[in-house]
């Protein structure tokens, strides 16, 4: 009886070991996972970032940028003000409800831009800068636990939901178990084609009076392209500064001001 | 030997009509070499026609661009996108050596690019505009200057708001009755509903800023977004690229003054994708019925067009303001003995059209309506916005002034080239992004600042995540002053200022230049010149490859190839007809004299006799008759030449490169023809000869009489 005990253990033992049991989500769990991604990234006040981009591609120049991100989450408002190299300077974007404005000082026009728009002509998107809205965009489901490096992450697919306009119809994501950090996303386009993918190997928090808890955000994005293999993009977040903005800054008129 | 060739021409003009089938053969020589006479101006008048259309237009006769280029040059387009090309360095030595080279009259500097125009639906365009007037007018009241001219722009396009919200509100109202639940949601009918109101015109003066953005933001969304214009162009030394193609010509506007900044518009894509689609469809219609002879009734492409001019009035109804609306309805209702309200319904009767009043219905939108009306989505004159991915990965803008439209002759219905814009030198530069040595050292500097490390695709999860180390980090708040990242050194280049100013040819030569076209005095020159300036490249270092218009025209060259090829294959196949229905009528001519040879053998008659005097009749046939079908075919050519012919359609426009040819002969046309036609005519003898040549007297006897 003994021996046969130890038989079974010696055969069965590794493939539990192997297949670890799948410590799958309950629908709340899931849920409560995706809102607390969100939520960790929300600002109840201001935020101002300072930006850096790098972009590699194949056979030509990197392109390189730095620019300040400013949110107002509370009301769904994000700029962009590009602040090097010199050539750069003083363009921008706009997002005011559904609209997505560019403005270039050089011929002093606004042009509406969609959710697909390459910000500053990077594989960088509007969403890579602005506030996390997973739970408000997004319907999850849950894949399973696996490994991503040394980490264990659960493996989450997102779809759209109807009528919302992402610049990716469907996002896979892999969330770091211990501390609830994305480290990985794959957007992918309607067709299923894998458009990018993005890792997120430093989380930055930083305290905010307003909330009274922390700000996450992501201090460094590596992003690669899945159309063109040899393209790829750095985000990193160098500083963020949580004091209030001027009450007129999210308008046409202050980042035309700047340039003038 | 001199007797033997006497007797040989004496007999071979006593058989010329001896036989019916010598007449066959005759006719057939004759009409032959009327063909080859014919075939052969016209082809040469063809070639000539197109090769001038192309090195007249763009090209130049030669080519020459940077061996370290990526792409082979392509100056009407490829297949796929513009070829990635490298710089030439140095374009004023390049110019100075090549003008020293025999038969070179002008070299012009190019670039080829591609951009988007900027633009939004009618409503963003004409808040853009209430919103210039509205700085204008802010900009002069505080500067003390009279603003009274500016204040009546702003009064002027606010009433054109109010008119589109007018419309929009009424749009609204149907989707709501038609239950369209998607057409307006709540939100936007709020915001329609606040601009709507007295209270917020009369307060837009207060506040134009906060009013203009709810507009921009909450409105113009309603109305779909315009089509995205991808415009394809050359940039150039204009004032050196209009003195040395002769082919292009301006149709409105005026060219480019010299040393300017500004654009011209190929007039092909000009009236295609710039035009009021129903003012294009319009023209159309009236097209293929007067052009090509179609009628509305029987041609389903002309009725789909009637149909969509009925459907879509939308974009004329939006680009009106109030006093407009009222102008057009009265204007409309006096034309069409009408009394309607509502102009949409109105414009709809005046878009149903018939073979019967559709002359009469044109001439009611030129007259009464155009005028109120902004035909193109670009006028001559304005200032246009492009944008362009440049090559060092930046996305740069420019405003250029539209100075005109222009088309080059022979080629105004080529797709190929009508897509093809003229820009100058300076601001294609501008788009162009050249990156220079203090750009690309201002990157490097902020990349070392930023402490980037470049991290693989294949490592990417082993480096980033392989450590298992901590994944978030407490971060200290900072003060980020955006007064202190930028530099202030760059301020917006006022674009007035630009156009304004005149370049002089040094600035303009002096700089990135992609290719260049060269012009020679004689274009018989060009297999010459080719080489003379693949040794001078090769000899002075300069790095250039060197194409003739053909190969360089990409796309348009090898149409223009493949069109020749088609004309040789066409005139081959005449070729092997005639020789197979010579040598068969030969040989029948053969066999009915198996006799008279078979004697003339028995009689001492040498084989080499034989074969003489069969190939030397055929020869004198076909001097006879061929002199006889070439002066034919010069008499067809001459008239052909004092009437021309017309193009009957679009790919045969481009064959004549132009919509009538006049085809001229020259004498080497009659003496190729002739030299044609008397190898093929004793090439199809030679077998008739041999079997001739082969006839045994005995053979000959043994024939029953």
């Amino acid at each position: 009886m003994r021996s046969t005990f130890l038989l079974t253990a010696l055969v069965a033992g590794p493939l539990f070991l192997a297949a670890p049991a799948e410590a799958a989500l309950s629908p709340d769990e899931l849920k409560k996972l995706i809102e607390t991604i969100d939520e960790r990234q929300r600002s109840t006040g201001d935020y101002k970032a300072l930006c850096y981009i790098e972009q590699k591609e194949k056979d030509k120049n990197d392109i390189v940028r730095e620019l300040v991100v400013y949110r107002r989450d509370a009301d769904q408002k994000l700029m962009f003000l590009f602040t090097k190299p010199k050539s750069e300077e003083g363009k921008g974007y706009l997002r005011i409800d559904k609209n997505l404005w560019s403005y270039d000082p050089n011929v002093g026009k606004w042009e509406r831009a969609t959710e697909r728009e390459r910000i500053g002509g990077t594989n960088s998107r509007r969403s890579d800068f602005d506030e996390s809205r997973l739970a408000i965009e997004y319907d999850a489901s849950y894949e399973g636990e696996e490994k991503l490096g040394a980490f264990t992450v659960h493996r989450l697919v997102l779809s759209a939901k109807a009528g919302i306009d992402v610049a990716y119809p469907v996002v896979k994501l892999w969330v770091d178990t211990s501390t609830g950090n994305i480290l990985k996303r794959q957007e992918l386009a309607l067709s299923g084609r894998l458009m990018r993918t993005a890792y997120y190997p430093k989380w930055n928090k930083l305290f905010s009076d307003s909330k009274k808890s922390d700000i996450w955000f992501p201090a460094e994005i590596r992003i690669y392209d899945e159309v063109e293999k040899s393209n790829s993009t750095l985000v990193l977040m160098k500083s963020v500064d949580l004091h209030s903005l001027e009450a007129n800054l999210f308008t046409k008129a202050w980042l035309e001001a700047k340039s003038r | 030997m001199i007797g033997h060739w006497v007797v040989l021409v004496q007999i071979a003009f006593r058989n010329l009509f001896s036989s019916f089938i010598n007449l066959v053969i005759g006719v057939i020589i004759a009409v032959g070499t009327m063909l080859v006479v014919v075939g052969g101006a016209m082809l040469d008048s063809l070639d000539t026609a197109m090769s001038r259309s192309i090195t007249g237009s763009l090209a130049g006769h030669i080519q020459v661009y940077s061996a370290a280029s990526k792409d082979e040059l392509a100056i009407y387009g490829g297949m796929t996108d513009d070829p990635s090309l490298a710089a030439v360095d140095d374009f004023p030595k390049v110019k100075r050596l090549l003008l020293g080279v025999p038969h070179v009259k002008t070299v012009v500097p190019m670039g080829i690019n591609g951009a988007l125009l900027m633009s939004g639906n009618t409503v963003d365009l004409t808040l853009a505009k209430l919103r210039g007037a509205v700085k204008a007018r802010d900009a002069a009241t505080a500067s003390g200057a009279p603003a009274a001219d500016l204040a009546e722009q702003v009064d002027s396009q606010k009433a054109h708001i109010r008119q589109i919200v007018k419309v929009l509100v009424e749009d609204a109202a149907k989707a709501s009755v038609l239950a369209d639940s998607h057409a307006v949601d709540d939100e936007a009918k709020q915001a329609l509903a606040t601009v709507s109101t007295e209270p917020f015109w009369e307060g837009f003066d207060r506040d134009p800023y906060s009013a203009l953005e709810l507009l921009e933001n909450k409105i113009a969304p309603l109305v779909s977004d315009a089509d995205m214009l991808y415009v394809r162009y050359v940039g150039t030394d204009l004032d050196a690229y209009q003195r040395a193609f002769d082919r292009m010509q301006v149709v409105d506007g005026q060219p480019v003054p010299a040393g300017r900044r500004g654009f011209l518009f190929p007039k092909f894509q000009y009236e295609e994708q710039l035009k009021l689609k129903t003012a294009r469809r319009l023209d159309r219609i009236k097209e293929g019925l007067t052009e090509s002879g179609k009628t509305i009734a029987g041609d389903s492409e002309l009725q789909r067009f009637v149909r969509e001019n009925q459907a879509q009035t939308r974009e004329i109804v939006l680009q009106l303001d109030g006093l407009k609306t009222r102008t057009a309805l009265a204007r409309l209702n006096a034309a069409l003995h009408s009394n309607e309200t509502d102009l949409p319904t109105l414009l709809t009767r005046l878009f149903t059209t018939d073979d019967q009043n559709f002359m009469d219905r044109y001439r009611i939108f030129y007259e009464q309506l155009a005028p109120l009306l902004e035909l193109y989505r670009v006028r001559i004159g304005d200032m246009l916005t492009v944008k362009a991915f440049t090559r060092s990965g930046y996305v740069q803008s420019v405003n250029v002034k539209v100075y005109g439209t222009f088309e080059f002759k022979g080629l105004e219905k080529s797709p190929l080239s009508g897509v093809t814009g003229l820009m100058d030198l300076m601001s294609f530069r501008d788009l162009y992004g050249y990156l220079s040595a203090d750009k690309r050292d201002e990157l490097r500097v902020l990349q070392a600042a930023s402490g980037a490390k470049a991290v693989a695709r294949e490592n990417a999860e082993a480096e980033l995540f392989g450590g298992g180390g901590p994944v978030v980090a407490e971060a200290k708040e900072g003060s980020i002053d955006e007064k202190a990242q930028l530099s202030g050194l760059k301020k917006a280049k006022k674009s007035e200022d630009l156009v304004a100013r005149i370049y002089t040819p040094g600035e303009i030569e002096d700089g990135v230049v992609l290719n260049a076209a060269v012009v020679l005095d004689d274009p018989k020159a060009l297999p010459q010149a080719i080489k003379a300036i693949s040794e001078l490249s090769a000899k002075e270092h300069l790095g250039l490859k060197v194409e003739s218009w053909q190969q360089a025209s990409g796309l348009l060259g090898e149409f223009v190839l493949a069109a020749k090829g088609i004309l040789y294959f066409a005139v081959t196949i005449i070729f092997v007809v005639a020789v197979v229905v010579i040598n068969n009528a030969m040989m029948m001519a053969t066999l009915q004299r198996t006799q008279t040879l078979g004697t003339m053998r028995a009689i001492g008659a040498q084989r080499s006799f034989i074969v003489s005097m069969v190939l030397l009749e055929t020869l004198v046939l076909g001097l006879l008759f061929g002199s006889a079908g070439a002066a034919a075919g010069a008499a067809v050519m001459a008239k052909l030449h004092a009437t021309g012919i017309g193009a009957w359609s679009d790919a045969v426009y481009f064959f004549f490169s132009g919509p009538r040819i006049y085809p001229s002969l020259g004498a080497g046309n009659v003496v190729a023809a002739f030299l044609i036609i008397l190898v093929v005519s004793v090439v199809s003898t030679l077998y008739p000869a041999l079997i001739a040549m082969r006839v045994s007297p005995v053979t000959a006897m043994q024939a029953e009489e």
